[in-house]
């Protein structure tokens, strides 16, 4: 038993590792914290007001203004940056609630089994029933708009898929042999949960975490560009590229936000599949296996 | 004429430590409607080998030497002719029957498909012909088997169609990777039996490929003995099988249980394991395992050479009966 | 008969019969099959029902005073309207009631009253539906093929440089906000190149063809109508292509791993065997033994669609669903998206079903067990 447990932690610090080496998982994690860099310092780097409107609206990108002006005059580099300090902060959250939600309830769910799991899987069956942006739409209709209510109505949409994992996971580790034998060793409630079901449970969550950190920032910025999310005149990257929209000859006012959101999705995406590369190595890229 | 001949097959496979040698010079011939037994252990390259001939192996792979088959070098031959060659003239059977089927598709399917772009003809006739194969491999009521998928079917009773479906363009050559393997001793002799059968009905040549020497024993006419990638001995069944000259076939025969052997007489394992390809012991592959090793057998690799109308790759011949 | 070698013996007695024993299980589906699907039947119900509850409730909890929005402001301040607005729409009654009178009206088709449209919200979701049936036909089909296509090359080339660029490709394929592909797609395909229509489903003022299905191109092509065929397709692409991007990159992947599982299997080798040319061992071989988990995703990719619809319909001006759930979110119309959330995840759920009883179909082991 221990040394199945002994291998399970063994592989798992080389798997962290492993992520390391891939090409794909480096520039995910210099591009996602290149951006949280930029997030930080956006004020002492944005050379402007992201709201003045003081300038000559729909100008190009010029040396003056690197993405241009918007129709209103307001410098759309310096808007860029701030959107990254609303974007980015909200979705960690966000993801992170919905994780710790999702996996509390898959952890008892799964612990628990029996009616608890019934009720709590149903209801994950219930958001699942909803392609998520339907659902997110019409429990922002009913919180109201703005940014905080999109992110709560992303949170509902979010949290079943780590209750289900979390309960797979629990309900797996729960029956395999090293828990059952470290249970009949006379191992307390808490120390399996923690010493043993917890370990496995963190890869996997990681994975989806990362993956959804991606998914969420589209969503999110998918509301704000309905006009549900962020309100104007903040800078944010969703309601930039819905400007953009209305004055799509002067392709510069929504096409650099969108890049913007399309890097940092881009980077968690890279970090994800890496991620689950390494958590499930059979379709894995990878260029060390061959035939042998 | 030989109906196939291997010459200097060589073949390495590409591994974490570079491309290593699998089988490693290796030559024999196949006579028209003969039985040829090929055993050794797993990993001795003798599935490789055959999995050579219709360009089979893994993707880069390299291989060296020549194939004689039908007029052609199947080694020359372009990937497009080889599917021309594979199938219709020259089929195989594999070890697992539960996998070698296709779980989706029905048997008629798989039975005609080859048969219709082989043979050309229309599917009317190629399912009569996949309805009168079904029978000579002895499946119940084949006309509804047709529509039949494979899980349907017993771990022999797929064998059965595998060799069925190998057999649909009358090919002259069957190589059968293991056959009975994956199947309970019971089912194995009622397999070898219908190869026997079958072979002598259609004027086949089989090549039985086996880690048993007790299911080669059964049917093969002549008998070639793998190690490390090489054959060590080969010629006739009596010659190799009664009287083994070299330290591997003997004790690859010793470590088989029979009835008549005295009861005194001890099963006797072959000690150490099969050599890793990567890691092949100098001289002769089977030096460190052998009980009557000298010291030139660590050094020189020895060459397979006639003796007594059997070829064997051992200039100590320990066994040699005076 | 065979002489037997003394070592043979262990493995070949001759007294054995050459058939074996215990011949095939009988050909005839058995209860399996239909029990699994009744199974999921009655599963898709319950859901049904919880879905319809998660509607109402969630209607229910909309702060935007249903008074005064139905009413208008001056009848909102008059007493006796409102009471009896209130009590003509059951607002009155304790919640559980509420809840069976909306199931009622359900059963009768009745989704209640657009406040935006003022028409039943029933009859609006026939107007929006067939735009976006089309756009959703059209693009499932260009993801699909590419999809497939995609994924089988990244198998088969597995860890060469294409197999790398697809998946660095379609990482990218769904990292891409579809409003902001539509954005730029629009800008380069209609203001700079000038080859694509600027929105909408026709051109203005072109008659649609007369009402069969509702989607343009089908319609008319049953009235021969080739012209107005090759309009509503030149509207259609661009949209269409902007909306399959995401699954595009999506289907690669899970083909891409759905193939890997299946291309190391004895059956694939046994067709090479058996001189198939190769296209043939991957599409009848490799794909079809991926196929079933590949359908499983079909779900996902109509989940997609129709999350792309939303964005994408604003920007092309569409008259769908999309553009229908869109104003209504923003303009708080209730019932209006509350009908349009209950349609979509009834279609979303069936469609789910449709794909758990298609597994059963194309994997004939579990058909017949």
């Amino acid at each position: 038993m221990s040394e199945t447990a002994l291998r399970i932690r063994w592989r798992r610090r080389s798997r962290i590792r492993q992520t390391w080496r891939q090409p794909l998982a480096i520039t995910g994690g210099v591009i996602v914290l290149a951006w949280i860099v930029l997030a930080v310092f956006a004020p002492l780097i944005a050379p402007d007001d992201p709201l003045a409107q003081v300038f000559p609206p729909a100008h190009g990108p010029s040396f003056h203004h690197l993405f241009g002006t918007d129709e209103l005059g307001r410098d759309v580099f310096s808007r860029v940056l701030h959107g990254s300090r609303v974007t980015l902060p909200i979705a960690l959250l966000l993801v992170g609630l919905a994780a710790s939600i999702g996996g509390l309830v898959g952890a008892v769910a799964g612990y628990f089994r029996g009616p608890v799991d019934g009720v709590f899987m149903r209801s994950a069956d219930l958001v699942f029933a909803f392609p998520p942006i339907i659902l997110a739409m019409v429990v922002t209709a009913v919180l109201g708009r703005g940014l905080q209510n999109a992110a709560l109505a992303i949170v509902v949409v979010a949290w079943p898929s780590y209750a289900r994992v979390v309960r797979g996971l629990v309900l797996s580790v729960g029956d395999s042999e090293y828990v059952q034998a470290g249970r009949l060793l006379g191992a307390s409630a808490r120390r399996t949960l923690f010493r043993d079901v917890l370990p496995n449970v963190a890869g996997p969550v990681l994975v989806l975490a990362t993956l959804d950190l991606a998914n969420a920032i589209l969503l999110l910025s998918g509301l704000s560009f309905l006009g549900l999310g962020a309100q104007p005149p903040a800078a944010e990257w969703g309601s930039m590229v819905a400007e953009g929209t209305q004055y799509f000859q002067w392709w510069w006012i929504g096409t650099f936000p969108g890049l913007a959101i399309f890097t940092v999705v881009l980077a968690f995406n890279f970090i994800g599949d890496s991620l689950r590369d390494i958590f499930d190595p059979k379709t894995a890229w990878r260029s060390e296996e061959s035939a042998a | 004429m030989s109906l196939l001949e291997v010459e200097g097959l060589r073949v390495r496979l590409p591994t974490l430590h570079g491309l290593v040698p699998v089988v490693d010079g290796v030559s024999y011939a196949v006579e028209p409607g003969e039985v040829f037994g090929v055993a050794g252990e797993s990993g001795s390259g003798k599935t490789m080998s055959m999995l050579a001939l219709l360009g089979l192996l893994p993707a880069g792979a390299v291989v060296e030497g020549a194939i004689r088959f039908g007029g052609h070098d199947l080694l020359r031959l372009s990937r497009k002719r080889l599917r021309d060659v594979a199938g219709r003239e020259l089929a195989m059977v594999f070890q697992d029957p539960l996998t070698s089927l296709h779980p989706m598709l029905s048997l008629g399917q798989q039975l005609t498909e080859h048969m219709r772009r082989h043979l050309g003809v229309d599917r009317r006739t190629a399912e009569r012909r996949a309805v009168a194969l079904l029978a000579e491999v002895r499946i119940p009521d084949p006309q509804s088997s047709l529509h039949a998928y494979p899980h349907q079917f017993s771990g022999g009773m797929r064998q059965r169609i595998a060799i069925a479906i190998a057999l649909a363009c009358r090919p002259r050559l069957l190589i059968a990777d293991e056959p009975t393997t994956a199947l309970d001793v019971t089912v194995q002799a009622g397999i070898l039996r219908l190869l026997d059968r079958l072979r002598r009905e259609n004027d086949l040549a089989v090549v039985l490929i086996t880690h048993d020497v007790g299911v080669m024993s059964s049917i093969a006419d002549r008998v070639s003995i793998f190690y490390g990638g090489r054959i060590v001995e080969s010629g006739g069944r009596q010659e190799v099988l009664q009287r083994p000259r070299h330290p591997y076939t003997r004790a690859l025969l010793d470590a088989l249980p029979h009835p008549e052997a005295a009861r005194d007489q001890p099963l006797v394992a072959i000690e150490g394991t099969p050599p890793s390809p990567a890691r092949m012991p100098s001289g002769c592959a089977f030096h460190p395992r052998c009980p009557y090793a000298l010291e030139r057998c660590t050094q020189e690799i020895p060459a397979l050479v006639s003796v007594n109308g059997r070829r064997l790759a051992c200039p100590v011949d320990p066994l040699r009966t005076r | 008969m065979r002489r037997y070698d003394r070592r043979g013996l262990t493995t070949a007695p001759a007294a054995l019969p050459e058939t074996e024993i215990g011949a095939r299980r009988r050909l005839r589906p058995s209860g399996g099959f239909l029990r699994f699907l009744l199974r999921r039947l009655a599963a898709l119900v319950l859901l049904g029902v919880g879905i319809t509850l998660v509607v109402f409730v969630l209607t229910q909890l909309v702060p935007s005073n249903a008074v005064a929005t139905n009413l208008g402001e001056q009848a909102a301040g008059d007493p006796a309207a409102v009471t009896a607005f209130r009590r003509h729409y059951g607002l009155d009654k304790p919640l559980p009631l509420r809840y069976a009178i909306y199931l009622e009206r359900l059963a009768q088709g009745d989704l209640g009253q657009s406040s935006l449209t003022h028409d039943a919200v029933t009859h609006d979701l026939g107007q929006f539906i067939p735009a976006t049936a089309e756009l959703a036909l059209y693009s499932i089909v260009i993801a699909t093929f590419f999809g497939l296509g995609f994924g089988v090359i990244a198998a088969m080339r597995r860890n060469r440089p294409a197999d790398h660029v697809l998946r660095v490709v379609s990482l990218g394929g769904i990292s891409m906000p579809t409003f902001w592909i539509a954005l730029v797609a629009l800008y380069v395909g209609f203001f700079r190149l000038g080859w694509f229509p600027g929105g909408e489903r026709l051109e203005p003022g072109t008659d649609a063809p007369a009402h069969l299905t509702g989607l343009y191109t089908i319609d008319a092509l049953v009235r021969g109508k080739w012209g107005l065929f090759a309009q509503a397709l030149h509207h259609l692409i661009l949209p269409a292509l902007v909306l399959a991007a995401f699954n595009v990159s999506l289907l690669t992947r899970y083909t891409r791993s759905a193939v890997l599982e299946v291309v190391g299997n004895d059956f694939v080798r046994s067709a090479r065997a058996k001189g198939l040319p190769e296209w043939l061992v991957v599409v009848r071989y490799i794909l079809r033994a991926a196929l079933p988990s590949i359908v499983t995703v079909l779900g996902l990719l109509f989940a997609n669609v129709l999350t792309g619809a939303v964005l994408v319909e604003k920007i092309f001006s569409w008259p769908g669903v999309g553009q229908y759930a869109y104003q209504a979110a923003v303009n708080l119309d209730v019932p209006a998206i509350a009908g349009v959330s209950l349609f979509v995840a009834v279609v979303y759920i069936t469609l789910n079903f449709v794909v758990d009883v298609l597994y059963g179909v194309i994997d004939p082991r579990i058909r017949i067990t």
